[in-house]
């Protein structure tokens, strides 16, 4: 029976097809069609990959490649039509010629760019919230390991400022000012449709798992009528980034790859051994000279080399787009042994079924993040202070011990953290039209990391070190199912489309630690064989742990109405349910309206200059829940645990101990902002210049902190609450700015973005709450830096004054409340605020011919910088006693070096700086120039250059700098100790496409 | 077509009722509240907490800090420009110059409000508990409620009421608040056991917190008075306390002072009341090794257990000691100043488990193990260990040798590392990793010397019968007989017996209560010249107060801060 049908196959149904198929050929010649062939560029001679070419009335149409080029079957007489994004559609008679070359005029207005707002995109034109949408061509360049390193200066209003220089450290990013006092102020990022969760599952920033070159846009919804349907979570703005997809009907392979050279962009200037010598005695000191002359920041610094390799595929047909990448980022941190590896992989997929009316959307992203850490600020304090005539290594270049100081060339060698995090994100997403301009949408995401923190001190004889190995398991789960439906209805002048849907999150974190101590000398790493250790007992090595699950049960809408394309009107409503919310307040409701009016549309502005000009005026009400789990609960616990428990009889064993660990909040809720947003976006000079204008006023109220009771005969100490009256203001203008001129050869633009901002605490019931921990620096333990005041801004320094050095050599302090003795609690003052007033950025590209040339630039101002660093080493004391300064040491050459030096405005510093952030010189090789297009579609190559300076009148090693010093979970701000200093890189760099 | 659609969207909605239907109930996974416990597990799993602070409530930093750098007893300067600085807390505290911020006012606090609404909770929990022992155990619990409060009106001048867990407690000042306390305490008087301590309160216990009420009543009644007047009813009262105690026979004076303090001394007969500390329980370490050199390490198997260089005694309590023998030197003198635990061998050379660190107060250079922290202890032969003179190794100060100065004081050279005198009164922990922690010895609260010096305070206080305090100051002298006794004293009276109880009861949290309570407080000593009569309590902690501002007037700042 095989057998026959395997005949059957052969002789009669192989022939009818191939007769079948020479017949189609056949028709083809007989329609005396033939092939048209050309290449589409643009303005400046670039080729305009993917344009559609189609033959006018017909059917017939394909895409442009990389490199411009088309073939498309036609005949005579026929009419192509060009189209793409961002240019003028243009249109091309068919003559007896076969090969055409296009030119494509880009569109004079940008304003046709889709943006991405939440649950869907529109139109920039047609946008009534403040949004700014940011495409990859526009990104920041260098050695970027986290995204948000993208957009620092790119948007108005967004302030992006690193903790520290350290590869991968996390980034802090505020849309329009900090709302809270203790909550994260970040704001809500959300990838290819699914929030993320803020909880971290390891050391560096959560969003370094993205690779920066597979994302396509970022999109920052910063008022909250853009960011109301995300309700109890916009109340920072919204971040969404969104991947790259594939095209229909290309095929690309891509290839980049760079290295960048990395130093440390600016030592502290501490003595030589040589001025050592010289100043210790002048300070009254016994010089303790070992003889040697030492270097000790040379010592654990390093000349970084950081290695990317990146590959791409993608492409698709008509019914099927594909794009998928392969990264790999080697960094080295500029202090030794410090490594940053990230291995991504990525896959995006889309496919249409049923005549396009379903779609299926597929992303997938895996990533491994490796970071090995020195022990940072350890190291930094022995690199710094640590007296220069010490030997860091013998004759043989061994580190050597002497006693009395600690060579940080030891525990370079013998202390590290291990990070690994593992992560993956991935989401499914199907759209179903249902009737015509009905669709429904189905969103299915995980978010799944995985991270292991090993914390290891390896056995040494000298110096002696026990060993030891503590180890942090993390874990976060997150799954996003979504379920909502879009209507539109267009009946000029009508335009209506509405939104509406459901929403669950479900979010598992836990975390787990153990440790083990006392290990033999040995070969062999704690890591890799902690069963070596030879202690382990309650006292030093209880186990941890904790796990939770968050649930976010939300309903969302959204209704847009236009009229005659000239009036806008936007309404977004949500309503949020929370786990975390108490008993009586389990759901929150935000909405937002906003309205629009397109000027530029009207009939008397017809011959006006500007070809665009928008009036947007919005408001709404945003939340934030980052509150902690369980605070809605009481918690009557049990535990044999040395405060819990104690002795009832001669022996054990002991009784658990039972109290209440924490009282109930039923009315616990989320914090409330209200914000109205006007603005004003316009194009002139036929959309070169064009720009956006927008004032903000944000004030957030329900303040979660943490209280002492008012009796303070109370089983918890502290009570999780809202402060009802209590209010932050956040208010400001921003300014975006861009000219562009393009022409054949040579094409410029420059432009820039300024926002003034002002914060207000107001109606605190509290004098004064306390953050920016001092303690850690020896003899500075307990004193506070910040201070939340009624009247002030949030991040206010709250200081006593220094007023100089008196006769007696001591310092002399402002008697603010005259009560004779100085420096007490009440004589503090504010002392400015870690905030900048100003923050500001330009930026400006040429392009000549081959040649383009990119600048980016970053500043603040109005800013203070806390120097703990300068106030816990580089004091006279600290020089008298052979501990290495900076000059700053000994700048009150009246001082006595028996004069303290308690926190004060004396290490108060001003923050502002202007740095250049990046500077890139690419050249574009023409590959049918070279002769290889037939391989080659593009290929680049390019130099940036990364920090190369910043001019401040800071001291340390840079001034975007936040070190976290948090009281009880009350954000600190401005403080530098110890960070790690950013480097200056030089990155080279190749692009190359088949 | 349209079936299909409708059949996907089914399936889709299905998908999501499975995954995302929910009330929203928080789960908790991570702790539990506690249910389906026995009568006698909720009843010590509620009187265990109400003892379970004080550990750290007697803390280096809480309580001792409070209660003896604020005196002539201690001083803590800032350790080579590198240790102790604190932002000068303790500088402050020494000099009377104590903010409401200051964290350690704010611990201290903090041990004892949260341990009286611990007492509130077991107070409510216990009265309907059959456990056998529950009625013992509510008796406890009422009685360190009194206590806490007791330290709480010596400290910040304010006593709490609270009776119902819900309800908002009554602040209470002066003699509302003495008579509060003593009304508890002789309400739950014939309750309690006497056969649970020392480490759970007894019918001693009450009998001489009672007498330290009586004998303080004075102070706590008018704070801030030139002249206390101690009245005579309340003098025979803190008589007949000490009396029933003296007279129980339960207790007797250690023939060797320092076993008093020993790591094994909870069996002592001389404690009254004291705080149960066992090393499983990870009791602390920090009376023993607050006060030693960095560079002094007492174990020789644990490297890593040195002492911290905090405070000293101020050069005056020294004195007080040399001119009370002089020309016999303190040692030699008093065996409560210092015992010799250290005698080097010729070869230098001793076995590990001969080792043991002198006790009292140091002076000069000191001797031990060399190396420790990075440096492995050098040894000399099978379990031997070479002792030496010790230096400030750790301290990045080699050559400087670790010999205790009299002198210390704020300046740079007095705040060296090695100036003034130290304390090794408590044992150093035999089990402690780091020396801090694992602590076993029992930290005293109430002991019979204390009683018997009371008892001689009040016979001076009421009819200054000299004659009869003496014979109360000499039999706790005449006691220490394990070496030679300290000699006879031959007269008494008020400073007398002063500086006795400096020499008796120095370091064990009471020298700032003494000095209050005989008109030292506002003298001058070392570092300290502040007469503000306002500085005989605390400040009420900043945080506390923030806390209350929500009760206008409920919770009133101590004046002078």
């Amino acid at each position: 029976m095989q057998k026959l049908n395997q005949r059957l196959l052969f002789f009669r149904v192989l022939p009818a097809l191939l007769t079948f198929f020479f017949s189609l050929m056949m028709l083809v010649v007989q329609a005396q069609q033939r092939q048209i062939s050309g290449t589409v560029t643009d303005g400046k001679g670039s080729p305009v990959a993917s344009a559609t070419v189609a033959v006018k009335g017909s059917k017939t149409s394909t895409l442009t490649a990389d490199n411009g080029s088309f073939t498309i079957s036609a005949k005579d007489g026929d009419v192509l039509v060009f189209s793409a994004i961002s240019f003028e559609t243009t249109e091309v008679k068919i003559t007896s010629e076969s090969s055409y070359s296009v030119t494509m005029n880009a569109t004079t207005v940008v304003l046709s760019d889709v943006v991405v707002v939440g649950y869907g995109t529109q139109n920039k034109k047609d946008v009534t919230g403040a949004v700014k949408s940011l495409k990859a061509a526009s990104f920041n360049k260098g050695i970027i390991t986290s995204p948000q390193q993208l957009l620092q200066g790119k948007v108005s209003g967004v302030n992006v400022t690193s903790v520290s220089g350290e590869p991968g450290v996390q980034l802090g990013i505020t849309i329009r000012g900090p709302g809270g006092v203790r909550t994260s102020n970040t704001p809500l990022f959300v990838v290819d449709g699914i929030p993320l969760d803020n909880n971290v599952t390891g050391r560096g920033d959560p969003l370094n798992f993205l690779n920066p070159q597979d994302i396509e846009s970022m999109d920052v919804l910063k008022d909250a009528s853009a960011t109301a349907i995300y309700g109890s979570r916009g109340a920072n703005g919204v971040v969404i980034i969104t991947t790259k997809k594939g095209k229909a009907g290309t095929s690309q392979l891509s290839f980049s790859t760079s290295l960048g050279i990395s130093k440390i962009a600016r030592k502290y200037d501490v003595f030589t051994a040589d001025e050592f010598r010289r100043e210790v005695p002048k300070t009254g000191g016994t010089i303790d000279d070992k003889g040697a002359s030492t270097d000790w920041q040379d010592e654990v610094f390093r000349t970084a080399y950081t290695q990317n390799y990146n590959l791409t595929l993608s492409g698709g047909a008509d019914k099927l787009t594909y794009f998928a990448s392969f990264g790999m980022q080697k960094q080295e941190g500029v202090m030794k042994t410090n490594d940053l590896d990230r291995y991504s992989g990525r896959f995006n997929a889309t496919q249409r079924f049923w005549d396009d009316r379903l779609t299926i959307d597929v992303t997938l992203g895996v990533t491994t993040t490796k970071n090995d850490r020195p022990f940072i600020s350890t190291i930094l304090g022995q690199a710094i202070t640590n007296n220069p005539t010490y030997p860091a290594r013998d004759a043989s270049g061994n580190p050597v011990f002497v006693a009395g100081i600690n060579n940080p060339l030891f525990s370079l060698e013998g202390e590290r953290e291990f990070n690994t995090i593992n992560r993956v994100l991935g989401s499914i997403s199907t759209s179903l039209k249902i009737v015509k301009g009905l669709v429904y949408k189905f969103n299915f995401g995980i978010d799944n990391a995985n991270g292991t923190n090993d914390i290891q001190t390896k056995p040494s004889v000298t110096p002696f070190r026990e060993g030891r190995l503590e180890t942090f398991y993390n874990y976060n789960r997150s799954r996003l199912v979504e379920n909502y439906v879009t209507y539109n209805w267009v009946k000029s002048p009508h335009n209506v489309s509405a939104l509406a849907g459901h929403s669950y999150q479900r979010i598992f974190v836990q975390g787990r630690n153990n440790s083990v101590n006392r290990f033999p000398v040995g070969p062999v790493q704690p890591q890799y064989n902690p069963g070596l250790g030879q202690l382990l007992d309650l006292a030093t090595n209880r186990p941890g742990g904790y796990a939770f699950i968050n649930e976010l049960q939300s309903f969302f809408g959204r209704v847009t109405y236009q009229y005659n394309s000239k009036y806008l009107a936007t309404i977004n409503f949500r309503a949020d349910g929370s786990t975390k919310f108490g008993e009586n307040n389990k759901y929150g409701y935000f909405p937002s309206f906003s309205l629009g009016w397109k000027i530029s549309e009207e009939d008397f502005m017809k011959n006006s200059i500007f070809s665009n000009l928008k009036l947007r005026a919005g408001w709404g009400i945003t939340g934030n829940q980052e509150i902690p789990e369980k605070q809605t609960q009481a918690l009557f616990t049990s535990s044999t645990a040395g405060t819990l428990s104690y002795p009832l009889t001669g022996n054990g064993p002991y009784p658990a101990g039972t109290i209440y660990a924490r009282l109930a909040n039923p009315d616990l809720q989320w914090e409330t902002s209200k914000q109205i947003d006007v603005g004003l976006d316009f194009a002139l000079m036929k959309g070169a210049l064009s720009g956006t204008l927008d004032y903000f006023r944000k004030v957030t109220n329900d303040i979660l902190l943490v209280v002492p009771p008012a009796d303070p005969i109370q089983p918890a100490t502290t009570l999780w609450t809202n402060v009802k009256d209590m209010t932050i203001t956040n208010q400001g203008v921003e300014l975006e700015l861009d000219y562009k001129h393009n022409g054949k050869n040579f094409g410029y633009n420059v432009g820039g973005n300024i926002t003034y901002m002002k914060n207000k605490v107001e109606n605190s019931p509290y004098t004064v709450i306390a953050s920016g921990n001092a303690s850690g620096p020896a003899g500075l333990t307990s004193a506070t830096l910040n201070g939340y005041i009624n009247g002030e801004p949030i991040g206010s320094f709250y200081l006593n004054q220094w007023l100089g050095i008196g006769s007696n050599g001591l310092s002399v302090y402002f008697d603010k409340d005259k009560n004779g003795t100085t420096y007490t609690d009440n004589d503090r003052i504010v002392a400015g605020t870690a905030l900048p007033k100003f923050i500001y950025s330009f930026y400006g590209g040429i392009t000549i011919k081959d040649f383009d040339f990119n600048v980016n630039m970053n500043g603040v101002s109005g800013n203070k910088i806390y120097d703990l660093t300068a106030n816990a080493s580089f004091t006279k004391v600290n020089l008298s006693r052979n501990g290495n300064t900076t000059a700053e040491a000994i700048a009150e050459p009246n001082e006595s070096v028996s004069n303290a030096a308690p926190v004060s405005t004396r290490y108060l510093k001003n923050g502002a700086y202007l740095r250049m952030n990046n500077m890139t010189l690419g050249y574009n090789f023409n590959p049918s120039k070279l002769g290889i297009s037939k391989w080659v579609s593009n290929l680049r190559v390019f130099a940036t250059g990364q920090n190369l300076f910043v001019i401040t009148d800071y001291n340390g090693y840079d001034p975007e700098v936040n070190a976290d010093r948090n009281i009880s979970g009350v954000t600190s701000y401005g403080i530098d100790y110890l960070s790690y200093p950013k480097a200056k890189s030089f990155i080279f760099g190749l692009n190359l496409s088949f | 077509m349209i079936k299909k659609i409708f059949s996907l969207v089914l399936i889709f909605a299905g998908i999501s009722i499975i995954h995302s239907c929910t009330k929203l109930k928080e789960q908790v996974l991570d702790e539990s509240s506690v249910t389906g416990l026995t009568e006698q597990q909720i009843a010590e799993g509620n009187i265990a907490p109400v003892y379970a602070l004080l550990p750290t409530l007697f803390q280096h930093t809480n309580l001792f800090s409070l209660q003896e750098i604020s005196s002539d007893e201690a001083i803590l300067p800032y350790r080579g420009g590198t240790d102790w600085g604190d932002n000068g807390i303790y500088m402050s505290l020494h000099r009377h110059e104590t903010l409401s911020s200051d964290p350690n006012v704010n611990n201290t606090w903090n041990q004892i409000v949260q341990s009286i609404s611990r007492s509130v909770t077991a107070i409510n929990a216990l009265a309907t508990n059959n456990y056998v022992n529950a009625k013992t155990f509510l008796a406890e619990a009422r009685a360190m409620r009194a206590y806490y409060n007791m330290l709480s009106l010596d400290l910040f001048g304010i006593s709490f009421k609270k009776e119902d867990p819900d309800a908002t407690s009554e602040i209470l000042r002066g003699d509302v608040a003495i008579n509060y306390i003593k009304s508890e305490l002789l309400a739950v008087e014939p309750l309690l056991d006497n056969t649970t301590g020392p480490g759970r309160m007894t019918k001693a216990g009450v009998w001489g917190l009672l007498a330290k009420l009586y004998l303080n009543a004075a102070v706590w009644r008018d704070r801030y008075a030139a002249t206390f007047t101690f009245k005579t009813d309340e003098m025979d009262k803190v008589i007949e306390y000490c009396d029933k105690i003296i007279s129980s026979n339960q207790f007797q004076l250690a023939s060797e002072y320092f076993s008093i303090f020993d790591n094994n001394n909870h069996n002592n007969k001389e404690l009254i009341f004291a705080i149960d500390q066992r090393s499983d329980l990870n009791g602390h370490n920090r009376m023993a090794y607050f006060s030693l050199s960095g560079d002094q390490f007492p174990l020789p198997s644990v490297p890593a257990a040195n002492g911290t260089d905090g405070p000293a005694i101020t050069p005056e309590f020294y004195q007080s000691w040399v001119s009370a023998y002089s020309p016999v030197d303190p040692a030699t003198a008093d065996p409560r100043f210092f015992k010799k635990n250290l005698n080097i061998p010729v070869d230098s050379c001793i076995l590990g488990t001969d080792f043991k660190i002198d006790r009292g107060i140091m002076r000069g250079q000191q001797y031990g193990l060399i190396g420790g922290r990075n440096i492995p202890f050098t040894t000399c032969g099978t379990g031997k260990y070479k002792i030496g003179k010790l230096y400030n190794v750790t301290r990045g100060k080699p050559t400087l040798p670790v010999d205790f100065t009299e002198a210390i004081d704020f300046t740079v050279a007095g705040s060296n590392y090695s100036t003034g005198y130290r304390v090794e009164k408590y044992e150093f922990s035999s089990v402690t990793t780091d020396g801090r922690n694992r602590g076993e010895h029992d930290i005293i609260i109430l002991r019979l010397a204390d009683i018997f010096l009371m008892r001689a305070e009040a016979k001076l206080r009421k009819n200054n019968d000299a004659a009869a305090a003496l014979i109360d100051v000499n039999t706790v002298r005449a006691a220490r007989t394990a070496r030679t006794a300290p000699p006879a004293l031959l007269t008494m009276s008020l400073d007398l017996l002063f500086r006795e109880r400096g020499f008796e009861l120095y370091w064990e949290h009471q020298r700032r209560t003494d000095m209050i309570r005989f008109g030292k407080y506002e003298g001058t000593w070392t570092e300290k010249t502040n007469t503000d009569k306002q500085k005989r309590i605390f400040p009420i902690p900043l945080n506390a107060i923030n806390g209350a501002s929500n009760i206008p007037g409920y919770l009133v700042q101590n004046p002078g801060y």
